[in-house]
């Protein structure tokens, strides 16, 4: 960033009482492109994902975790006890400071300790205010409690995921709170840059669910328009053939798909155009649809015959064939074979190819950050760079109440003595 | 106006985004980005190529299976309530005209191949140079630069070396993707951020423009819930947990039962196990059906947080598969909230469609397709701002169906004139 240009969101404060994994991960957007972000936790009750390890040497502690540290770099955070007589006022107060207010409790919870966007926009007129629980703030189930391993399944991931004989088992992450927060960020942000021009605050009531259903695809309309139902499909696609992943010989998957022409003239180009591949019933596109399983047999074939372990030889002889050795392939070397004729096709990564990735590691996309109890550890910033005023993921996650002195004494105005005797009453507890 | 053939888009006074404009050249990782833009307010136009239109209109399902530049359910999905123009980039004369419109956008969406936008007028200096204050958002299958900068994808690429796939599937069938494209439903949705944060930099720093490179890769990198740290602190690789749950990288407790009438989800095994597990075995117990869960010796281990050895996990587990499987799923996620345990039921389409929570919110809008005289269900407000509501904008336009509105009135382009422009194949 050239020093003439300020962060983004520089000068914006922002009260974060959002927990888990939605309401952080749009914080987080706002902390690491310069806002000033305040987690307000409880001691008492630390919030859920303080609590889920993975833990620092395996032991657990609220300074420990990292799956709260990834979502909460950037960020400051404070305690409060908001059931001490003192506890609201004391937030307020703070509040008053601040330009954004976001939460994902479930409905009322704020309006119980007197934290509604109608009391809170009293104290400060241009405030942005988002509710991020599962359902929104109406309606039968916006009490329901749940996270994102539930709410994929009632916002149709589960049934999206799996193949079409088994159970609709779902994507193995609590798949919308990392979908679902990109919208709310989306909102928020857009109401900021129209308060930043008119002076107006709002309110955003978000339902988790209602955005999950815009990444479903085409299945909504499918099933309004059509009325057909779309369902789990392994790793096959209503558009394309082949489309599947393949088990190398070392055991790693390798995807591959042909969605256009293009690929699969390339495909046929790189398998050295098989007998198979070039029959008439192979010709077009929905044709080869209707051959999936004959494809796939072709190709699983082919992935166990040309493919290689790391440590095996790359020509290899065939048993009971004369003629020269055949070209074996590492899982790589299929990948970049592949590449290099313009075929879609890439290597299933696991978390720890994931972090040897020389993509992400030009990207930099890991961020590496020092936490005082936990050490040099990697957090994901995020999947874009801006060329003039990038994130910068300043610090990392705060330990539980790290700022109260910085934010109760500078912000609030609490003097020494107040601090101590409301400290010693449990106010920040 | 005739009621009967509303304005494609409707307008949009009143969106947070209204006065913005937005140029959309994407492909599937972008289409939807760019129709969130429009329903916060921003005036999207979508820019197609002459004649044929984009090559998306080509993507199924198509509406009553018949194939056609106007019947693809995917091209209703995303580019919903855009306008359209059609335009020939590969043209000195529409480069000429890309100019002019970048000279009144705030934000252009691209999805070239990297290298290949700038004989287009479409990469960075091409578009900065026809307005310094233009944003413009890229968003490609690995970023601009890297060992894989060139590399195809499609989603399902996407999904593997984005790493949800490992993390997604069982140890019986191996990884498996989610069928509704979810690399590309990341990579639109974050670049929709990007393009906000773009947008708010410019307005704090006196109209600058940028550039906004967005990956693929590591829109889906970011869905990988806590692996990423499980690899970084413990160095283990979780991996598909089929019906069961990921805890730290090893598999845990079941999650997903049949019931009478389809799937639900179960936290922890209901809360069978962990702290809130009475509440679900009070339940079991006053149906009868506890299978003596209900003792004090089991309800005390139950609740402990101790790991329990496989044998009374299975126990547990077919416990409550037993009581679950006679009854319907919305009447036991009722019950089980009731009770305090946050589950749900697994939806298909249409039952998320014919939710009672859905209609009591009046989440669902009907869009008129006067072309073909019927109105379809759309997804509605993925948010609802108070001051400045979201809105759905009407059907997807057809091919250069605003060419004369937006040559005309954008560009002061006549009608002889881009009738000349037409003869060229340049519009």
């Amino acid at each position: 960033m050239s020093d003439s240009l300020q962060k983004p969101f520089a000068g914006i404060r922002v009260a974060d009482f959002a927990w888990v994994g939605v309401g952080p991960i749009v914080s987080k957007y706002l902390a690491d492109h310069g806002a000033e972000v305040v987690r307000i936790e409880s001691s008492t009750y630390p919030e859920a994902l303080r609590r889920v390890g993975p833990f620092v040497d395996d032991v657990p502690g609220v300074d420990r975790s990292g799956y709260y540290a990834n979502f909460n770099s950037s960020k400051r955070g404070i305690t409060v006890n908001l059931k001490h007589p003192r506890g609201p006022e004391l937030i307020k107060r703070f509040i008053a400071t601040c330009d954004v207010v976001t939460e994902s409790f479930t409905p009322g919870t704020m309006a119980k300790f007197g934290l509604d966007y109608e009391s809170l926009r009293q104290l400060r007129p241009d405030l942005l205010m988002i509710s991020m629980p599962l359902y929104g703030q109406t309606g039968p189930w916006s009490s329901y409690m749940g996270y994102g391993h539930v709410l994929q399944a009632a916002a149709g991931y589960n049934h999206m995921t799996g193949w079409p004989d088994q159970p609709p088992i779902g994507t193995g992450v609590a798949y919308t709170d990392f979908l679902v927060p990109h919208l709310a960020a989306t909102a928020l942000i857009a109401a900021l840059d129209y308060r930043r021009r008119t002076g107006k605050g709002q309110y955003i009531d978000f339902g988790q669910m209602e955005a999950a259903i815009h990444g479903l695809g085409t299945a909504i309309l499918d099933w309004t328009a059509n009325g057909h139902e779309q369902i789990r499909l392994g790793n096959h696609d209503m558009e394309a053939a082949p489309h599947n992943a393949y088990r190398c010989r070392d055991g790693r998957w390798v995807v591959l798909a042909c969605a256009t022409e293009k690929h699969w003239e390339g495909l046929k180009a790189a398998l050295g155009r098989p007998e198979w591949c070039d029959m008439d019933r192979m010709r077009r596109r929905w044709q080869r649809i209707n051959e999936l399983k004959e494809i796939d047999r072709h190709l699983s074939f082919w992935f166990e015959d040309f493919t290689r372990r790391g440590d095996e030889p790359a020509l290899q002889a065939e048993e009971g064939v004369e003629g020269p050795p055949v070209r074996k392939f590492t899982t790589e070397e299929v990948v970049q074979l592949m590449q290099s004729f313009g075929v879609p096709c890439g290597i299933v990564q696991s978390p720890e190819a994931m972090h040897a990735d020389p993509q992400l590691a030009h990207r930099g996309h890991y961020w590496k950050l020092q936490h005082p109890v936990m050490g040099l550890r990697a957090y994901d910033g995020p999947s874009f760079r801006l060329s003039k005023t990038p994130a910068e993921l300043t610090k990392a996650a705060p330990c539980l109440g790290e700022d109260n002195e910085y934010v109760y004494k500078e912000i609030v105005g609490l003097s020494d003595e107040e601090f101590i005797e409301l400290l010693a009453d449990g106010a920040f507890e | 106006m005739n009621p009967e053939s509303p304005p494609v888009p409707l307008e949009h006074p009143a969106g947070p985004l209204a006065g913005y404009r937005v140029l959309d050249f994407a492909d599937e990782k972008g289409q939807l980005c760019a129709r969130i833009l429009g329903e916060l307010g921003a005036d999207v136009i979508k820019v197609e190529p002459p004649r044929d239109g984009d090559p998306t209109r080509q993507n199924g399902p198509f509406f009553k299976g018949e194939t056609g530049p106007d019947t693809s359910i995917y091209w209703w999905t995303m580019n919903a309530g855009k306008r359209s123009i059609t335009l020939q980039p590969r043209l000195e004369a529409g480069r000429q005209i890309l100019r002019r419109l970048i000279a009144v956008s705030d934000i252009i969406i691209e999805t070239n191949m990297p290298g290949e936008a700038a004989p287009l007028g479409l990469d960075y200096p091409s578009v900065s140079a026809a307005n310094p204050s233009a944003i413009l958002v890229s968003i490609t299958n690995f970023g601009q630069t890297g060992p894989y900068a060139k590399w195809h994808a499609t989603d399902i690429v996407g999904q593997a070396m984005g790493g949800l796939m490992y993390l997604n599937g069982d140890d019986e069938h191996g990884p498996v993707r989610v069928t509704a494209p979810q690399a590309y439903a990341q990579a639109n949705f974050q670049a929709a951020v990007g393009a906000m944060i773009a947008l708010y930099a410019r307005g704090v720093n006196n109209g600058i423009g940028q550039h906004v490179d967005v990956s693929m890769q590591e829109a889906v990198a970011n869905a990988m819930d806590n692996a990423q740290q499980i690899w970084d602190i413990r160095r283990i690789n979780a991996s598909g947990p089929g019906i069961h749950r990921n805890n730290n990288g090893v598999r845990g407790a079941r999650y997903l039962f049949e019931t009478a009438d389809g799937w639900l989800v179960a936290l922890q095994v209901g809360g069978l196990i962990g702290p809130g597990a009475n509440a679900i075995i009070d339940w079991l117990a006053e149906s009868g059906e506890a299978r003596g869960l209900d003792s004090p010796e089991w309800r005390a281990r139950l609740t402990s947080m101790q790991p329990l050895p496989p044998e009374d996990t299975r126990y547990v587990e077919e416990t409550l598969a037993a009581f679950l499987r006679t009854r319907k799923k919305e009447e036991l996620v009722a019950e089980a909230q009731r009770r305090g345990a946050g589950w749900a039921p697994v939806l298909s389409p249409r039952e998320i469609v014919e939710s009672h929570h859905l209609a009591a919110r009046d989440y669902w809008v009907r869009v008129h397709h006067e072309d073909i005289g019927e109105s379809f269900i759309y997804p509605g407000a993925p948010f609802k701002l108070g001051e400045t509501p979201w809105k759905q904008r009407g059907r997807a336009p057809h091919i250069g169906e605003h060419n004369a509105a937006v040559y005309g009135e954008l560009l002061g382009i006549d009608a002889a004139e881009l009738r000349r422009l037409k003869l060229k194949m340049v519009v």
